[in-house]
């Protein structure tokens, strides 16, 4: 529960300070993964492009394209090879441009090359 | 304003380097007027009412967009930015026209949640798969569905109170795995 939730039932006021102050009690619910490069290799990568629903992996040789806009954060990518896949708690996502949103993962495990 | 913009189109289209940094700075000042008072109409493409579950809550004490200048109206006339969801069904291809054409201009389209974004519905004889080729989309917001902070951080980068972060994020997280 977020801490200005119990803060506002004790003051009587429960209305979030955001965006003065930052509020991360969004970062409790499913965000977006994050990847780690040196785990990634282009089989793993393959299988994770494989087990998204949502088409927002794709691979182009030795790079992971993630589509941070098309990721639905079900956490299957995160669930299949938990060593490679991190969750990002990030939520303030809004792009003014949809390329902002498409990001380049080098793939440097083993053999990836 | 005629002369003006006159002059401007000859000048981009002799500085085509330029013609980013003048629609950056039509944007920001289209943003600017809207900074204390929008009027936000909602737009369901087909969405499965997740999206619009989050954006009720915006009018929640919790959240309480109202303390922020941002109100929803039901008209698309008294609209100033238009909040679609879902993947755009070709079915509604022509009801999104006419609400977008009811707006007074100037106006923002903001994007909402994966499906509008082009994610979970590839296109197809039913849907566009994303609403980027009906509509002029100004912001996009991402999430399944999209938290009510996060459409409040998308809401206020629409009105150029809050700069875009995302841009500077690679997800990428070196070391250990937790």
């Amino acid at each position: 529960m977020a801490l200005w939730f119990l803060r506002g039932l004790r003051r009587g006021v429960i209305t979030t300070r955001y965006p003065a102050r930052a509020d991360d009690s969004a970062t409790a619910l499913p965000t977006p993964p994050a990847f780690r490069p040196e785990a990634l290799t282009r089989e793993l990568a393959d299988r994770l492009c494989l087990v998204c629903p949502s088409w927002a992996l794709t691979r182009n040789g030795d790079v992971l394209f993630f589509d941070a806009g098309a990721c639905t954060a079900c956490g299957r990518c995160r669930e299949m090879a938990p060593e490679a896949v991190t969750t990002s708690g990030e939520f303030e996502l809004a792009a003014t441009n949809p390329a902002h949103l498409v990001k380049r993962i080098p793939l440097l495990g083993e053999g990836s090359s | 304003m005629k002369p003006d913009s006159a002059a401007a189109c000859a000048g981009s289209a002799a500085r085509p380097a330029s013609t980013a940094e003048t629609a950056e700075a039509l944007r920001r000042s289209v943003a600017r007027q809207f900074r204390r008072s929008l009027h936000i109409r909602t737009l369901d493409t087909g969405s499965c009412a997740a999206c619009e579950q989050e954006i009720r809550l915006l009018a929640a004490p919790h959240y309480d967009l109202h303390r922020l200048g941002f109100f929803f109206t039901p008209a698309p006339r008294h609209a100033d930015l238009l909040m679609v969801t879902g993947p755009m069904i070709r079915a509604f291809d022509i009801a999104a026209r006419k609400t977008y054409e009811a707006m007074p201009g100037p106006k923002l389209v903001v994007a909402t949640g994966a499906c509008a974004l082009g994610g979970v519905y590839q296109p197809d004889a039913f849907t566009h798969g994303g609403i980027g080729e009906t509509l002029p989309v100004d912001v996009w917001i991402p999430g399944c569905p999209p938290s009510p902070l996060a459409l409040l951080q998308g809401l206020l980068v629409a009105v150029d109170r809050l700069a875009e972060k995302v841009q500077d994020l690679t997800f990428i997280r070196s070391g250990g795995h937790r």
